[in-house]
């Protein structure tokens, strides 16, 4: 009771008040708020720009959730079997991005994809092209930068659930026949789903919201929500209008996570089995 | 109960100089075992005394450094874990959370490819042997403790495997359902004719179940043997101390039997030199207490008597110290706390005794 | 309170009594200045702030906000101004104008008044640094570029950098681009209909955050840019030179203003006078900052396409009044043409 009360006004002034203010600027009609009307609405709504720019953004933010399962789920795996030594390795690789300035990782992909960078570098050496390669400015790169940049985020949940995987189920598992891919796909999978889902989600999100990376790394020919919402806002002084982006934005990115959340608290409730 | 279906015909388990190392670390070291065909045999020791590295190696999930485990005379050495054909009761039974019971026990019939009526129809007869039938929809922690030990016992089965592992299977169950369980899995693996390998730290768990027991102590086995052979001829100290309780004497040899230091002469064949220094182990059933002193009777003094069952059990301390404990009939005359007696070997007692050594 | 919040409160309380004391007794007082974050709030703090202290015993106080945040921070607060001077671009302050958030300023008030040269100064501001824009190339990688056109011509095309409307310099190259193939201020579609047609070959659209980076790392070769870009660049050791276009080199000043209603007058032109002061002017002209300068007592560096402020009059110069209501529907122009 005692610090719920001051915490819940704080909650309230930090963060629903706010929200409620960008709720209501997105009703003005003109960027002097002064004008009430549903014009900004009606101009984001009804032109088809708009939604391919929605589908853009949470199409990035699937391709990274993929790429980082794609690549985090063997790490995980890895590290589940490693010794403690390897583990604490891995771990500290896994998380060093959080440890570095999101410009600092994000201008590092620069020197990585460039024209002359690193991987242009080895496959002009190794004579895998001639020309080349066109990662930056690419969706392709800012997935790939992305991938490395989210990685922590999909990683600690899932590490967290594989720390408390029994391993006598993979034994048990191996012990009645079954190979390594139907323990994976049988037994592994379906229990870790919950972190997995954790993880997917905070890369869903941060992906989605990476404006840096998406400005930097993708460049001014891939136009995502974030750039969008700075654009109005800080160029041109359409607050109204950057505040529909914001909540077209906040209100898209929060439904696909209600689905990954979903899909996870199903996977974690038939683990549980609290329903007969 | 109804009879299974499918029989299991007793294979045969061959492990042969088995040597396990962790690093720097020996956990078995050259170990050889035969366990024969419907045979179930207990491995007992301490704990980090490589039973369960042996259970495991046996299951494909350790690879040794060297020797051989063979079955029916072939080698596996060579095969997977997931192609051996071993069966394991996990000591947390490990069932699949996120599966029902019924899916649990056809996990292993679905993995080899055993689907539809036929599979379900022995998921279900399975189920009726370990008297779950009721419950095939439930979830693992919908069940109790001894519930899931079914489970897993049906789980094991359902792949009909040639050896049956049990580990520590009985660790996690209320005293009072213990025995019923150990008393059912022998009963199942009578049956069936199942070969089984049962690890425990119980000596009570592996007297109860097993054929014969492997005494295990730093990556050895001491002594293998029937549970009466263990007891009552027990190898090796360790394997005295181990199994059951036992009283050691401290005492020095003579020609034709021992001096306690405890202060009396006792009769008794042995091989060792008049004059060395040894220790004989007696068992509490093998002490009596007499009122007068005889040569072959030491003075102690009576300490705690605590009933059990038919018997009480009463601790007495000799004159050097030793600490002793023997068992007497309930009606037997009520001894009073600090008062002296006299002690000596009950009439056909046979304790062994041991060379001394410094442990 | 806990024993931490205590200890916390108690240090703060010694800092504020540090800081009174180490407060001159005869303190003019402050002076509060909107400024824009980053570079140009570290220059200030290093090379403005000292000046005004040991000259006038003016505290500068300093609040790092964006233009579009000072217009709109200053339309928030109704009457009593959230701080005495502006620094805003020339689209900003068109708007700020429209929207009587100046004062007007008496020249004859500032000291460094004859220093100031032609066009820098007006009824409602004084430039405090200007922006000389044009093409920058890799010598050793392209032949020099001659005008506007050539960025959108082989061979500079493959390796041309390209950004939109969100910045100033951007915008007024877009412009001038435009204005080589019929266009003019107020119609860039010319822009864009070449642009197109080029697309597929051109290196890369950036951010203008991000055009050093990727020119520094080769991903560009040619862009347009500021001079204090390309001398920033040249100081690392990249290999880039600036071009004056033949149709000239485009120049736009970036100024102070003092806000409606300050009770602060004095000291803002004080605050004014300090950052054109010649002094302050050529050490914001050198590294690492690079700004072109505003004085004409300071000498001018190597990099740039004049020897005098005065020459800058021939630069060509925009009107932001036509520009301002435009630009936004640029600014969605350019997302949709070029979005992949």
């Amino acid at each position: 009771m005692g610090p719920a009360l001051p915490l819940g006004l704080a909650y309230l002034a930090f963060f629903v008040a706010p929200l409620l203010m960008l709720v209501a600027v997105s009703f003005y009609a003109d960027d002097k708020l002064t004008v009430l009307g549903f014009d900004n609405w009606r101009k984001f709504l009804f032109d088809s720009f708009h939604w391919k720019v929605v589908t853009d953004t949470l199409l990035l933010g699937l391709k990274a959730v993929c790429a980082t399962v794609l690549l985090g789920l063997p790490l995980a795996l890895v590290w589940r079997g490693a010794s403690p030594f390897w583990q604490r390795v891995l771990l500290f690789v896994a998380v060093m991005p959080l440890l570095t300035s999101v410009v600092v990782r994000t201008f590092a992909w620069i020197v990585i994809l460039g024209r002359e960078g690193v991987v242009n570098q080895l496959v002009l050496g190794l004579g895998l092209a001639a020309e080349p390669l066109r990662l930056l400015q690419t969706e392709l790169g800012l997935v790939i930068s992305l991938t490395q940049i989210e990685m922590p985020l999909l990683l600690l949940p899932l590490l967290s659930v594989m720390a408390r995987f029994d391993p006598n189920l993979l034994d048990a598992s191996a012990s009645l026949g079954a190979s390594p891919w139907r323990t994976l796909f049988k037994v592994v999978l379906p229990l870790v789903a919950p972190g997995l889902a954790a993880g997917a989600l905070l890369v869903f999100a941060s992906a989605t919201t990476a404006f840096i990376s998406q400005s930097v790394i993708g460049g001014g020919r891939l136009v995502y929500l974030p750039s969008l919402v700075w654009q109005q806002a800080m160029i041109n002084a359409n607050w109204p209008f950057a505040a529909v982006v914001a909540i077209v934005l906040l209100v898209s990115v929060s439904a696909v996570i209600a689905v990954i959340a979903l899909a996870g608290r199903i996977a974690g409730g038939r683990v549980h089995g609290a329903a007969a | 109960m109804p009879a299974p279906a499918a029989t299991f015909r007793g294979h045969t388990l061959d492990v042969d100089a088995l040597t396990v190392r962790y690093g720097g670390f020996t956990a078995l070291d050259a170990v050889s075992l035969s366990v024969a065909a419907g045979e179930i045999v207990a491995l007992l020791g301490p704990s980090g005394c490589g039973k369960t590295t042996l259970l495991r190696t046996v299951a494909g999930f350790i690879t040794q450094a060297s020797g051989r485990v063979s079955i029916d005379g072939a080698g596996i050495d060579d095969l997977p874990a997931n192609r051996r054909r071993v069966g394991i009761v996990f000591q947390n039974y490990a069932l699949f959370p996120h599966m029902s019971v019924a899916d649990n026990v056809a996990y292993g019939l679905h993995a080899r490819g055993e689907k539809g009526p036929k599979a379900a129809a022995r998921v279900a007869e399975l189920l009726e042997m370990v008297q779950l039938g009721a419950l095939a929809q439930r979830r693992p922690a919908q069940l109790s403790g001894g519930q899931q030990q079914r489970v897993a016992l049906a789980r094991a089965l359902a792949i009909e495997p040639s050896i049956l592992l049990l580990d520590e299977p009985f660790a996690a169950l209320d005293r009072s359902l213990r025995l019923d369980m150990q008393m059912e899995i022998k009963r199942l693996q009578r049956q069936l004719g199942l070969t089984a390998i049962l690890v425990t730290h119980d000596q009570d768990e592996a007297m109860s179940v097993a054929d014969r027991i492997a005494v295990m102590r730093r990556g050895h086995i001491d002594q293998l043997g029937t549970p009466v052979e263990v007891y009552d001829h027990p190898a090796t100290p360790f394997v005295a101390g181990f199994i059951g309780t036992t009283n050691r004497l401290p005492c020095t040899t003579t020609a034709d039997g021992v001096a306690l230091q405890a202060g009396a002469t006792l009769a008794l064949a042995h091989t060792l030199p008049p004059g060395s220094r040894a220790m004989l182990t007696v068992r509490p059933e093998q002490l009596a207490l007499a009122s007068e002193a005889a040569p072959d009777a030491w003075p102690v003094e009576l300490g705690l008597a605590v009933p059990l069952g038919g018997q009480t059990v009463r601790e007495v301390r000799c004159t050097d110290g030793t600490a002793l404990r023997l068992t007497e009939p309930r009606r037997g005359a009520i001894r009073e706390l600090g008062a002296t007696a006299h002690c000596r070997l009950a009439p056909g007692a046979n304790p062994t005794l041991f060379p001394h050594t410094e442990e | 309170m806990t024993l931490m919040s205590r200890r916390a409160a108690l240090l703060g309380a010694a800092a504020l009594g540090c800081a009174g004391l180490t407060r001159p007794a005869f303190a003019a007082g402050s002076v509060t200045a909107a400024i824009y974050p980053g570079a140009w709030e570290e220059a200030f703090r290093e090379h403005v702030a000292p000046v005004l202290k040991r000259q006038h015993q003016i505290d500068l106080e300093m609040q790092g906000l964006f233009a579009v945040d000072q217009v709109a921070k200053f339309a928030a607060s109704r009457g009593a101004p959230p701080f005495d001077c502006f620094v805003l671009d020339p689209g900003p302050r068109i708007t700020a104008i429209d929207r009587g958030q100046f004062e007007r300023i008496d020249i004859n008030k500032l000291a460094n008044k004859a220093q100031i040269p032609a066009g820098m100064a007006d009824e409602w501001g004084v430039a405090t640094g200007a922006q000389v824009v044009g093409i920058a190339y890799n010598p050793k990688k392209l032949p020099r570029p001659t005008g506007w056109d050539d960025l959108l011509k082989d061979p500079w095309v493959s390796k041309l950098g390209l950004t939109g409307f969100g910045t100033t310099f951007g915008t007024v190259s877009l412009i001038e681009l435009a204005k080589v193939f019929g266009g003019s201020e107020t119609n860039v579609e010319p822009v864009f209909t070449e642009v197109k047609k080029v697309l597929g070959k051109v290196a890369a659209v950036g951010t203008p955050a991000a055009m050093p980076g990727l020119f520094q790392q080769g991903q560009c070769d040619i862009m347009y840019t500021n001079t204090q870009t390309v001398t920033t660049l040249k100081d690392r050791g990249v290999d880039i030179e600036f071009v004056a276009p033949k149709t000239g080199a485009v120049s736009f000043i970036t100024t102070l203003h003092i806000a409606k209603g300050s009770t602060n007058i004095d000291n803002a032109y004080k605050y004014i006078d300090a950052a054109i002061s010649a002094p302050v002017q050529k050490a914001l002209s050198e590294a690492p900052y690079f700004f072109v300068p505003v004085n004409r007592g300071v000498a001018l560096g190597a990099g740039l396409p004049m020897r005098s402020l005065d020459e800058m009059s021939r630069f060509v110069t925009h009107d932001w009044a036509k520009i301002n209501p435009l630009r936004a529907g640029w600014i969605d122009r350019f997302n949709r043409e070029m979005a992949k």
